[in-house]
């Protein structure tokens, strides 16, 4: 017997085949454990299902939405070359363009108005087929216009002029047949009419869309020596989406591996026995590691599935309100079904090697010491503790260097960062807990537990805080990007009324005698009994009653952000008597460039009592008041007898500017009022020129077009929004979700730490503790999770984005107070006053321990 | 021989703790019965580890009729033919006797304290291997008695229960040992004053060395 | 037919003034058939003895030799391969992974041994039926009562052509009867010529063995004098 014994015993390994039944029956017992204890795994599930479930809306809203390839104006292109249709040698000069620059794409514009508002329809002999363009326009319905006299219009445009395929539209002066219905895909507020290539002729003006570097489009001359004007695609914000999202995903990811290393780690040392049981049975550190991973890869697994279709279900529910936000086409199910099998594989991947560290080392803990169900020692928290301050300063240096725009540097300093806030957690722990050492006993006792299972409280924490740091990084960025351009030129219920249909350009206020007054501020009030308004606010601008008039402009030179075939100016009242405005005045060599900011109205005593603005609150010295706060360095910018933006220019050089909060902070409503001290200095008097409309309600398409078909009959012009839903709300959404992250975060936390706790609150409730010392003991935990959560999360937060804005501090000059109070005082009171109630239930089978 | 110091009570005390008078009217109880079945009824019942004359048994029932306890059938002569039949103040003294405690507060002489007592004052003897030779005995008796066990306990519920009863007593005398082993050890750490104090003052009523 | 041996095991754990013997010299030799218990207070090192000779610790010196073959040369998966051939293990209260049927716990070394998923299912079925447990076969730990959980952890330690059963504090959790069930079970075990190790300080549950040895303090300090026939109990008794 002996020697058959030794035989076995020394003889070569298992064969080959032998070890199949081995990993099949590790894996049968990790899935039996999973299908038997998943709610104990609910943690990590949750975490993993949640995040590939918003990589999958993520995905949608990326591939759908900011396609960053693209832009609604320039298409592919990146630069924007636009000749005036005046131009004596068009055909020339866009030989020469094309000679010079390759492949270009022509595009000729005709505005045509709109009766009775400020906006115009842009028709356009874009092709189908451009090279740059082809993505921004889409065939609705019907075909696109092919010959002479054909033109296919966007929805909005058939139903503003009462069109339909098959039918006819006479459009400046044109009589053209629509075969079709078009939009602009990338920005479905484009309002345009298209017609085939070439018949457009002669053009308002033409524009060239061409690939090019900033110098060589600076250094083109014209050989006609016309002016140009030339527009490049804004690049650096398009960089700072892309890497904004590769931020998010970067964070993302980490964020889950890191809070699923922290599951698999308390699940490792909740099966510690077990694992130790299964080594004295024979199996090998490969088996055990198994195991682990095997665990890993069904959680993984079913994250993988469930998050997928949440996710589908969730975008399907979004896309129309994406839709409408974003003004974009949405297309459902034009998904990008690989990313999305990458992002299910590596939500796979993740798990499986979230559970790799915790299967090594508990395949690492000694069968004995495993058997009794002791732990490994954790590490000393001063050695994570250093580790973590160098890679949190790292980080933090790192997206310093990356100035904004290097992609690697941000990605490696935010997991540097996150990785150091991670691993300082546990020393924030200990220091708690030294501190709550002479604290009442339930509230030590939990402090204790906190730094005694350092392993999973260190993680919990690490997750907590990074979910903070989001929240706090959103709540910061929303508060310094917060400019005027967010919110949109007016409000949903808010219409104004303007006696010229230019309302940006500098074509002054129109000159009009006493009965052509009269019959505007009759046409007003019709109009605004015709809405319901609720009020109707007349506004000034001022002007010089002996003044000369201007002379029509063509080109709106120097406006910012128009549309190059909007920009025309669609007719209107022709010169008017010159106003001043606000501008950013620039000397270049012997001239000014003159970028304009913002309209001035006056600040009648109506305006001000209207926005309950007392008179007393205007410093005497004030020039301006208004509520933006970007206006510094600007000046009052008035164009004087014979005004153009390229003569010396006389007004206030340096205007005092107050700001007054209760100013509106849309674009076109009165938001920035010149004083009266400001007339005295200018000598202008004020002069009716716009009446501000508010319905109470937002305006329905009915009633915009009711108060075009009045104003259009009273020779008036109407301006209402121009953008559907406010990027604002999205902010609004964006600080909500971050902070329920931390919070959800935080309550899984502390509901896995308190499970595994559960026999100390027998044992408490054993020796007699009432609910009172159990709500105490989770209060605390929580509460000392969520005050560490967010301390830490915030320093690590505004520390990421000092150094991100280094260049320039301002717009961080501005705190979001009540975010971070909120998030600083309110999550820790929240998370212990939960933690208060929920934990009062008496633990069920107080008697009864579970079988291990 | 060997067992005599430990093992005692059941076998050679019997006619002290059980008297055969009780037992005799406990067979009776099932129904009337003759003498020579009564006694071979006794010695089954008994797992025939304590044999029984036959003088004996009709000496018992010849007292026990004349205290009421039974009735015979009328035979004169008390042979074998002779029937037992118990009668109603034999219940009441069997079911009183049955209801007695056995007389536990005065604990018997025990050998083995005494002996252990004496040890730890004889000089060159090592307590702990005196218990530890005492032990060795004791565990090697139990182990003859569960081998007894193990080959004929599921045959012989009565037999079974006495072989328990053993176990059990001789386990307990063994944990005495390891509790008197603990408590020697400790007191040798704590200090040699306890040891040497001398044989411990027993409150008399006690009465464990009279 | 020696099984198992231990030679001159010593075992130190802690170092410096937190060193402890746990083990000083301990020699034991066990044979095939043979069921050996060891006896001593708390802390005399028992355990220890225990995971030593079944590989689940190394010696700080000495030798043990498991069928023949020295543990000190072994690799932690040639150790891992003995175990699941050669040794069982019953422990008092922890044995069986929940999760498991018993069937499936008691071929879970058969399996981890690479025989297929059938043939060790009918191997574990065929021991849970020689120990009475055939119809429990399919149940979880946690639907089966404490002795016959420990029964079935019997029946995992001896499945297969297992020559070393190691037990510590086999029926330490149980009532008298329970822990007289798997005794007897490990009894039967030993008489089909498994080497049995019993650990306990229980002198009820160390009188089932053919040799009982006493450890005090990690020495092997003295032990029972081999078993006569059990006649000799009652002829001593019927003539006091």
């Amino acid at each position: 017997m002996s020697a058959a014994v030794q035989e076995r015993a020394a003889g070569p390994a298992a064969p080959k085949a032998g070890r199949a039944p081995a990993r099949r029956a590790m894996a049968r017992w990790a899935c039996r454990l999973f299908r038997r204890e998943w709610r104990r795994q609910a943690f990590i599930l949750v975490l993993l299902t949640l995040a590939i479930a918003a990589t999958t809306v993520g995905l949608g809203v990326a591939s759908n939405a900011s396609n960053l390839k693209a832009d609604p104006t320039f298409g592919t292109a990146n630069s924007i070359i636009t000749l005036p249709g005046s131009d004596q040698g068009l055909a020339g000069d866009i030989a020469a363009i094309r000679h010079r620059f390759g492949t270009v794409e022509v595009v000729a514009h005709q505005p045509v108005p709109i009766p009775g508002s400020v906006s115009t329809v842009d028709l356009r002999d874009e092709s189908p087929r451009g090279p740059f363009g082809h993505v921004t326009l889409r065939l609705d319905s019907g075909r696109y216009p092919t010959g002479p006299g054909e033109v296919a219009v966007t929805s909005t445009v058939a139903k503003d002029f009462g069109l339909h395929v098959g039918g006819v539209w006479r459009a400046g002066g044109r009589t053209l047949r629509i075969v079709g219905l078009v939009e602009n895909p990338l920005d479905l507020l484009d309002q345009f009419g298209l017609v085939a290539p070439g018949q457009l002729n002669p053009p308002a003006n033409v524009s060239i869309l061409l690939d090019t570097d900033q110098q060589s489009l600076d250094s083109f001359r014209l050989p006609s020596g016309s002016d140009l004007t030339t527009g490049r695609r804004s690049a650096a914000p398009r960089v700072q989406v892309e890497t904004f999202v590769l931020v998010l995903c970067t964070l993302g990811l980490l964020f889950v591996g890191l809070l699923a290393v922290a599951g698999f780690t308390v699940m490792a040392q909740r099966r510690l026995r077990a694992l130790g049981m299964l080594g004295a049975l024979g199996a090998t550190d490969r088996h055990i590691r198994m195991v682990m991973l095997a665990s890993g890869a069904a959680v993984g697994a079913t994250a993988a599935v469930v998050g997928t279709i949440v996710g589908l279900v969730a975008w399907v529910a979004f896309a129309p309100t994406l839709r409408t936000i974003a003004e974009h086409r949405v297309d459902v199910f034009a998904l990008p079904w690989w990313a999305i099998a990458a992002a299910m594989l590596l939500t796979f991947v993740t798990a499986v090697v979230a559970a790799w560290w915790p299967a090594r080392a508990s395949a690492r803990v000694s069968i004995v010491a495993a058997l009794s169900g002791r732990p490994p020692r954790p590490q000393p928290a001063h050695r994570f503790a250093a580790l973590g301050g160098v890679l949190l300063v790292g980080g933090v240096f790192l997206l310093a260097l990356a100035d904004q725009r290097r992609p690697v540097f941000i990605i490696s300093g935010t997991a540097a960062a996150a990785f150091g806030l991670l691993f300082l957690s546990p020393l924030a722990i200990r220091a708690l807990a030294a501190a709550g050492g002479r604290s009442r006993i339930s509230v030590r006792l939990a402090l204790r537990d906190l730094a005694r299972y350092q392993a999973r409280a260190g993680a919990a924490l690490g997750a907590v805080t990074l979910a903070v740091a989001v929240a706090a990084t959103i709540a910061v960025s929303a508060s310094a990007a917060q400019t005027p351009s967010v919110a949109g030129n007016l409000p949903a219920d808010q219409l104004l009324v303007h006696l010229s249909s230019a309302v940006n350009d500098l074509q002054g206020v129109p000159a009009l005698s006493a009965s052509q007054r009269q019959s505007a501020t009759r046409g007003v009030e019709q109009l605004a009994s015709a809405i319901h308004a609720r009020w109707v606010l007349p506004l000034d601008v001022a002007y010089a009653p002996g003044s000369g008039t201007l002379s029509p402009q063509p080109g709106g030179a120097g406006q910012e952000g128009a549309h190059p075939g909007a920009a025309g100016g669609a007719g209107g009242a022709g010169g008017g008597y010159p106003t001043p405005a606000l501008a950013k005045v620039t000397r270049i060599g012997p001239g000014e460039e003159v970028s304009f900011v913002a309209n001035l109205y006056v600040a009648t005593p109506a305006v001000l009592h209207h926005f309950g603005i007392p008179v007393t609150q205007v410093a005497g010295t004030t020039d301006i008041i208004s509520s933006r706060r970007d206006l510094s360095g600007l000046q009052v910018f008035y164009p004087g007898d014979q005004g153009g933006p390229n003569r010396a220019s006389s007004g206030i050089a340096k205007p005092t500017i107050q700001e007054v909060a209760q100013l509106p902070n849309y674009t076109s409503d009165p938001g920035t009022l010149l004083t009266s001290k400001a007339l005295r200095t200018l000598g202008l008097q004020p002069i009716q020129a716009a009446w501000l409309i508010e319905t109470g309600e937002p305006l329905t398409p009915t009633q915009i077009q009711t108060a075009r078909n009045a104003a259009a009959a009273a020779g008036l012009y109407v301006e209402t929004r121009n953008m559907q839903a406010s990027l604002g709300a999205l902010r609004t959404w964006s600080t909500a979700a971050g902070i329920l992250l931390a919070l959800g975060v935080l309550g899984l936390t502390v509901g896995l730490l308190r499970s595994e706790t559960a026999n100390d609150l027998r044992i408490l409730a054993a020796t007699g503790a009432g609910s009172g010392t159990r709500r105490a003991l989770t209060g605390a935990t929580a509460g000392a999770l969520a005050l560490l959560g967010a301390l830490l999360g915030t320093a690590g937060a505004y520390a990421a984005l000092l150094a991100w804005h280094h260049s320039d501090l301002s717009p961080l000059g501005h705190v979001p107070l009540v975010n971070l109070l909120l998030i600083v005082a309110g999550l820790p009171l929240l998370a212990a006053g939960a933690g208060w109630l929920l934990a009062g239930r008496e633990p069920a089978m107080i008697a009864r321990r579970p079988l291990d | 021989m060997r067992l005599w110091p430990y093992y005692t009570e059941y076998a050679t005390e019997f006619d002290r703790v059980m008297s055969v008078r009780h037992a005799l009217l406990a067979l009776l109880c099932e129904g009337p019965k003759y003498g020579l079945q009564l006694r071979q009824e006794f010695e089954e019942r008994t797992g025939e580890v304590w044999p029984l004359n036959v003088g004996q048994v009709y000496t018992t029932l010849q007292r026990l009729e004349r205290d009421g306890l039974v009735e015979s059938d009328g035979a004169s002569d008390a042979g074998p033919q002779k029937g037992f039949r118990i009668t109603s103040e034999g219940m009441e003294e069997l079911a009183g006797w049955l209801r007695t405690p056995p007389d536990l507060s005065s604990p018997p002489r025990d050998e083995l304290v005494i002996k252990v007592l004496i040890a730890l004052h004889v000089p060159g003897i090592d307590v702990a291997d005196v218990m530890q030779s005492h032990r060795r005995y004791l565990v090697e008796l139990m182990q003859e008695w569960t081998r007894l066990k193990e080959y004929a306990a599921d045959r012989d519920l009565g037999f079974a229960l006495v072989v328990d009863a053993e176990l059990f007593r001789l386990e307990a005398v063994i944990r005495w040992l390891d509790a008197a082993d603990g408590r020697i050890k400790r007191a040798a750490v704590d200090g040699p004053a306890s040891v040497t104090s001398g044989l411990p003052r027993l409150p008399k009523k006690a009465g464990v060395l009279r | 037919m020696t099984v198992l041996e231990m030679r001159d095991v010593s075992k130190v754990y802690g170092e410096g003034p937190a060193e402890v013997d746990a083990l000083r010299d301990v020699s034991l030799t066990v044979d095939s058939g043979e069921l050996v218990a060891v006896m001593g207070p708390s802390g005399s090192g028992k355990s220890t003895l225990l995971t030593i000779a079944g590989s689940l610790e190394q010696p700080t010196r000495g030798d043990v030799l498991v069928g023949g073959s020295p543990l000190s040369g072994m690799s932690r998966d040639d150790r891992a391969r003995l175990r699941r051939r050669s040794i069982g293990y019953v422990f008092q209260d922890f044995n069986l992974l929940v999760g498991l049927t018993a069937a499936e716990n008691v071929s879970l070394p058969l399996e981890l041994d690479g025989i297929h998923a059938g043939e060790a299912r009918a191997a574990a079925t065929a021991a849970l039926d020689e120990l009475g447990l055939g119809e429990r076969a399919s149940r979880y730990p946690d639907e089966l009562s404490g002795g016959e959980r420990q029964r079935v952890a019997i029946a995992r330690a001896v499945v297969g052509d297992r020559h070393l059963l190691l037990a510590d504090e086999p029926s330490g959790a149980l009532d008298s009867a329970n822990g007289e069930a798997v005794m007897r079970l490990i009894r039967a075990a030993c008489r089909r010529g498994v080497a049995g190790v019993v650990v306990t300080h229980d002198a009820q549950l160390a009188s089932w063995a053919d040799r009982v040895v006493f450890l005090r303090d990690g020495r092997i300090v003295d032990q029972t004098a081999p078993l006569p026939g059990p006649e000799s109990l009652l002829a001593s008794s019927q003539n006091p």
